[in-house]
């Protein structure tokens, strides 16, 4: 008996404990959070407008679990749209992705982007919205005045200085080619596949038949399609001095302007004037599968002695090149495409890889300009190169001696922002 | 005109033309050149349209209607293109066209030297930042690649007459090119396979009953014209053969 009452007594005493435990536990009250203070707007630097950047300092006194809202409004008075969520130990002033030249980051600081245009559509400069935060930790919450600001495109993108700094070393070592190249000439290495287009141009010739010169469906803005006028006008004129016959289907019309001219021209310098014909040049569609369609009709109803795909082009590539493989000519392809790429080394006999369509205007011509943008590229390459050798070395030597800042600063230096 | 009569027409002319364009893989014939031609046309007209009401419409008659006269100047650019079809005045097109190939440029050269160049140092350095956290398979990775861009730039290097190392590193970059266009070639290859399935579905479609077995019909109307087409083909040449 006394025993049960021991045991009752102490049962007892143990729930009375645990309900003072939990009545002192809640009348202990939440530590308040601390204000949020030096709250401000700012307009994003180096932006094309529509972004703020709001700034304020950091808490580090706040508990775990805490978070930051971040709410925006183009209205005085409410309206408030939550833009942003995030945890109080992050979005620091260092976490913003900018380089080291552009931007200083400030120790214990929270600094966030808010892009306007997600909540309200297009921005113009100078629309003042409004922004104000709270902290909300628990069941307790702080929340800060509401500041104002207004946002504007910039005119210069400091953080891209690294792309400016390396186009302006291309454009100088451009110019030194040039002067290089009217001095003393530029070399540039046997490319196999153009050494080919003589040949498929006597063979055509001898056999009477057409070339098909197609310059792809890229526009005059295009690498591509403008070295491919460039490798036109070498061909044109070659087929000028045999007294062949060229028809170069087009794609685009301005393309069609641009090749006129070019084939124009290569007749003139041929001394074959008279030769020329203006529907050398022949608008068939802007539309890519009619197009291909089209061209196709025409080389299986012509069977060319020789096919010349010189451009960009997209899945029409081996629609085209087929049809041509079918009818027995020789075909030489070249295009940046490199999707298109396996389909020309499949059905032609000769195929200029990507950059090698670039060079061939080039090696063709041996004109001054072209062998100078030719030497700038290889030297952009190079700089790609020993970059990539050291740049690698670099990093892990600073990975394996923690030196994180060091590493920082050459992720900076390539990185396009 | 009742929906179904439309819905069975466009049967018959889907499967029509679907047919005579696949009809090109056997030969060139008269049903391929009436889709061709077709196509042509509608492509055209499609286009057309698009540009009328998708650009014209909307980018310079509008905003004229609301007084921005500022469209004024591209629209005169633009229209300063058509100056071709007049030679005594085509030297104005340049204009357009000038100013056509600045902006391309000015518009692709800072891209390119962003992806290009200073993305392509990035992206294959960024792995060895983290050398000691990676596994050794990562690390072979990283090295794979960093490997091969070098070679495949090696490739790309016209400066230099490819012999001795830069031969040897050159053709490491055509292995490394070699699988990538090995891939890309499967990749597209798989997707052209998916469009073909695309139309063989709808030429199971429209062979249906519902719609007058307009597959069937039209498919062995064009193997009786080839075997038509054929024999007095055969005929005709036999004959002048003799007549020679």
């Amino acid at each position: 008996m006394t025993k049960n009452k021991l045991i009752f007594f102490i049962i007892l005493s143990l729930l009375t404990a645990g309900g003072a435990s939990a009545a002192a536990k809640k009348s202990i009250p939440s530590p308040a959070l601390a204000a949020i203070s030096g709250l401000s707007a700012a307009d994003m630097p180096y932006d094309s407008g529509g972004t703020t950047l709001l700034s304020w300092d950091a808490d580090p006194t706040a508990p775990a679990g805490t978070v930051y809202r971040v709410f925006v409004s183009s209205l005085e008075t409410g309206g408030w749209i939550k833009a942003e969520e995030f945890g109080s130990g992050e979005k620091m002033s260092g976490s913003l992705d900018l380089p080291f030249w552009a931007w200083k980051t400030r120790p214990g600081v929270h600094e966030v982007k808010v892009e306007l245009n997600n909540s309200f559509g297009e921005v113009n400069d100078g629309q003042v919205f409004h922004f104000k935060i709270s902290k909300v930790g628990g069941a307790v919450s702080a929340e800060s005045a509401a500041v104002s600001g207004s946002t504007r495109g910039n005119w210069f993108r400091l953080d891209r200085l690294n792309n400016i700094v390396m186009l302006a070393l291309v454009t100088i070592v451009f110019f030194w080619a040039v002067s290089h190249a009217k001095r003393k000439g530029l070399f540039i290495r046997r490319i196999a596949g153009l050494d080919a287009i003589d040949e498929a141009i006597g063979r055509a010739t001898e056999m009477g038949k057409p070339i098909y010169y197609v310059p792809g469906i890229g526009d005059m803005t295009m690498v591509s399609t403008i070295a491919s006028t460039f490798i036109l006008g070498e061909v044109s004129k070659k087929v000028a001095q045999y007294d062949s016959t060229i028809k170069v289907p087009h794609y685009n019309p301005v393309v069609m302007t641009v090749s006129k001219e070019v084939v124009k021209q290569a007749f003139l310098e041929a001394g074959r004037p008279d030769s020329f014909r203006e529907d050398i040049n022949q608008f068939i569609s802007q539309d890519q599968f009619s197009y291909a369609a089209s061209v196709d009709g025409m080389i299986s109803r012509e069977k060319p002695a020789a096919c010349f795909f010189m451009g960009y082009f997209a899945a029409e590539s081996l629609l085209l090149a087929e049809v041509g493989a079918t009818t027995g000519a020789i075909q030489i392809a070249g295009t940046d495409a490199e999707g298109q790429l396996p389909f020309f080394f499949t059905s032609c006999d000769y195929t200029l890889i990507g950059e090698e369509l670039y060079a061939a205007g080039a090696y063709l011509s041996k004109d001054p300009m072209l062998l100078s943008a030719l030497k700038a590229q290889d030297f952009g390459k190079l700089v790609v190169m020993v970059s990539v050798v050291l740049g690698a070395i670099t990093v892990s030597v600073c990975s394996l001696m923690h030196w994180g800042v060091f590493a920082q600063l050459i992720a900076n230096l390539f990185k396009s922002y | 005109m009742p929906d179904t009569t439309l819905l069975i027409a466009g049967a018959w002319i889907s499967a029509g033309l679907t047919i005579f364009l696949f009809s090109f893989l056997y030969k060139d014939n008269p049903f391929f050149k009436i889709a061709e031609h077709l196509y042509l046309g509608a492509g055209m007209g499609w286009w057309f349209q698009v540009y009328l009401f998708d650009v014209l419409k909307p980018k310079v008659w509008l905003p004229l209607m609301n007084h921005d006269w500022l469209v004024i100047i591209p629209a005169l650019l633009g229209l300063s293109l058509i100056t071709q079809f007049i030679p005594k005045i085509s030297w104005v097109s340049r204009y357009g066209f000038t100013f056509l190939m600045g902006y391309g440029s000015g518009l692709a050269i800072p891209a390119g030297l962003a992806t290009d160049f200073i993305n392509q140092i990035g992206g294959t350095i960024q792995p060895f930042a983290n050398l000691t956290g990676m596994s050794a398979f990562t690390f072979f990775n990283s090295v794979l690649m960093a490997v091969g861009v070098i070679c495949v730039l090696v490739y790309f290097f016209f400066s230099l007459e490819h012999t001795g190392v830069i031969k040897k590193a050159s053709n490491v970059g055509i292995y490394f090119l070699m699988i990538y266009f090995g891939a890309a070639f499967g990749n597209t290859v798989m997707a052209r396979f998916s469009l073909l399935y695309g139309r063989f579905d709808k030429l199971y479609a429209f062979s249906s009953r519902e719609n007058f077995y307009a597959t069937q019909i039209i498919l062995i109307g064009m193997v009786i014209y080839f075997i038509l087409h054929g024999f007095f083909a055969g005929k005709k040449t036999a004959s002048g053969e003799e007549a020679a």
